[in-house]
């Protein structure tokens, strides 16, 4: 009984954290080569679920799909929010700004989405959300199993982008020098576009599939980035396996918590856990040479 | 990376006395004069608000701008003072200005404890514990329901005692006047204070801890026991605004001190300009007052507001002080640096 309990929750939690690690991971990458924090990534979570919800009730698609429609959003975005904001002031050379500026935009999206869809919650509902497999007296439902299956996926797939193929070394190298990465003959400019549009395609995405778990409205992200930002520096800042290990350890602190312990707790468990890190080791789990913050 | 680009108004010099005594001048009177042209209730209330965000302002602008310390949970100390003093006064009948001091107090402590847990952080890394910090106080007045009451939130709260100064008519707080004199009269106060400490040696020893720690310890300057005073401070002051809304509002609700508060009060140092005193004030008073003048425009006022602020930080990185200084030398009044 107990033991089912346990597995259950421990599902539970690996849904939520894989989630968590697809709008985890894009902030990563965004710090790993600009080093700075960008707080409109939780608009880009909630637009992708917005995108999906409309396109899956105007055209009646498929959910699958929709999450595509969501991930193409947020890559449009990304695209957008980077050429005609952070780009210009990157040439400022201020580590303070952009992040104003980022919470400038963030606050000028939620209400652009609160004019547009209102304050009122939206039911996200899909075709899966009530399909339920059982074995072993635990029960999946099939829209998990699309959650687990598609991010874990992407998640691979980005893994084996950053560590194999030209672009993602090229990545790795501005991560780690952006001079001597330009001195390579490598253009940063174009690199730090494509990580953000992969993150803010990556939170879309995610935006599309967090949206039955949340409350769906124009402040929907506010609350997952939050998390984010801590499993980012649980994770250690730029840090892709430490930030993949740390989100799915939030999702299933997330689920334990909420079971055994109370749901009002859970983000104290997690800003307790975030602060206990800092304290003993700011360079997160999996500790890399990036120390001149600490 | 380090906090060295933390600084654009780096090169506002000091302004001598005179100048200094006649702005002075000038804040009283207008002080005074501000709630006799705006005398109805709304404007009144607006006053009051802004001079509560002035207050919180300034004490994230001694933390930012001049010990150079990436805040973003100013919303804590602002919710630590509103509910420390509120639940002395309704929970244990502690007279109000016993509470305000308890509640300074408790705030000023919460800040010098965060420094001191983070004082090994710099930078973002700073940003996010102090988030953090701002999160789960934030979760704590929404969770300790046996004291806080939770969502459900505080109400009744009374406004400070009257003041009874013999020979004069009764000083009663419960009218609108009164409060914005008491408020805005604290936060001049502060103001001046706050001047007079960052021209002081102690402003100096922060400034070169900002600019460059390392050679400011070769001098034999302690940088964390600075950041703990400076941060102390600073949050010290955020909670007296926390204790002056609660009374000021009458009702207390978790969700006022939420982290999206805390980023409010940051874009009010910004736009103002950080590492200037005056700046944040404006900064306060323009972004309290934006969202009510632009009121007729219904939900996209605060698209406007955001917009604002991201067209600041793109194009007035000084802020309202820097705008100020430009136009200043261009028209051929300040001294050239």
């Amino acid at each position: 009984m107990t033991t089912t309990i346990v597995l259950q929750q421990a599902i539970n939690g690996i849904v939520l954290g894989s989630l968590y690690v697809l709008v985890a991971l894009g902030l990563t990458l965004i710090y790993g080569v600009l080093v700075q924090i960008n707080f409109a990534h939780a608009d880009f979570v909630t637009l992708g679920a917005f995108a999906a919800y409309f396109f899956m009730h105007l055209v009646g698609a498929n959910y699958l799909l929709a999450i595509g429609v969501a991930f193409a959003v947020g890559a449009a975005l990304g695209w957008l929010i980077n050429a005609s904001v952070f780009m210009p002031l990157r040439r400022k050379g201020n580590e303070l700004l952009p992040l104003i500026a980022t919470i400038g935009v963030s606050v000028m999206m939620q209400n652009l989405m609160l004019a547009w869809f209102g304050p009122i919650p939206y039911a996200f509902e899909t075709q899966y959300s009530n399909d339920v497999i059982r074995f072993a007296g635990i029960f999946v439902t099939w829209q998990n199993v699309i959650i687990i299956a598609v991010s874990g996926i992407t998640i691979a797939l980005l893994y084996a982008f950053m560590k194999f193929t030209f672009l993602g070394k090229a990545l790795r190298a501005v991560s780690q020098d952006r001079e001597t990465a330009g001195l390579m003959g490598i253009n940063p400019n174009q690199l730090i576009m494509l990580t953000f549009v992969i993150a803010s395609a990556l939170a879309g995405m995610a935006g599309a599939m967090l949206a039955p778990v949340l409350v769906l409205t124009p402040f929907a992200g506010t609350s997952v980035i939050v998390k984010a930002f801590a499993i980012v520096i649980i994770g250690g800042f730029g840090n892709v396996e430490g930030t993949i290990l740390a989100g799915l350890i939030v999702g299933l602190i997330e689920s334990y918590t909420t079971q055994y312990l109370d749901p009002g707790l859970i983000d104290i468990v997690v800003f307790g856990l975030l602060l206990v890190m800092l304290a003993i080791k700011p360079t997160g789990l999996i500790s890399e040479r990036r120390e001149e913050n600490v | 990376m380090s906090d060295a680009a933390l600084r654009p108004n780096a090169a506002a010099g000091r302004s001598s006395a005179l100048p200094r005594r006649i702005g002075l001048l000038l804040a009283v009177i207008a002080i005074t004069a501000l709630p006799l042209i705006f005398n109805d209730t709304y404007w009144r209330t607006n006053l009051t608000i802004c001079a509560i965000n002035v207050l919180l302002a300034l004490g994230l602008d001694f933390i930012l701008g001049y010990a150079g310390q990436l805040n973003l949970g100013h919303s804590a100390f602002y919710g630590l003072g509103a509910y420390v003093s509120t639940l002395l006064i309704v929970k244990l009948g502690v007279p109000f200005w016993a509470a305000f001091a308890a509640g300074v107090a408790f705030s000023g402590f919460a800040g010098m404890f965060l420094s001191l847990f983070a004082v090994r952080l710099r930078g973002h890394y700073l940003a996010i514990a102090s988030l953090g910090f701002a999160v789960i106080v934030h979760q704590i007045l929404l969770n300790w329901i046996g004291l806080t009451q939770g969502p459900l939130g505080i109400y009744g709260i009374a406004p400070p005692p009257a003041i009874a100064i013999p020979g004069l008519p009764v000083i009663d707080f419960h009218n609108l006047m009164a409060f914005f004199y008491l408020v805005s009269g604290f936060t001049l106060l502060v103001y001046v204070l706050l001047d007079q400490l960052v021209r002081s040696p102690i402003g100096e020893t922060l400034t070169a801890i900002r600019e460059d720690e390392i050679s400011a310890a070769s001098l034999g300057i302690n940088g964390a026991a600075w950041k703990v005073f400076a941060f102390g401070v600073g949050a010290a002051v955020g909670g007296a605004a926390g204790c002056f809304y609660a009374s000021f509002v009458g009702t207390l609700v978790p969700d006022a001190f939420f982290v999206t508060e805390a980023f409010n009060i940051l874009a009010m140092v910004i736009v103002g300009g950080m590492g200037t005193l005056i700046g944040p004030v404006f900064g306060a008073i323009l972004l309290t007052l934006l969202p009510e003048v632009l009121r007729g425009i219904g939900d996209l006022r605060l698209v406007v507001y955001g917009a604002a602020l991201t067209f600041v930080v793109l194009f007035m990185p000084g802020g309202l002080a820097q705008a100020a200084r430009v136009v200043r030398e261009k028209i051929g009044l300040g001294r050239r640096s």
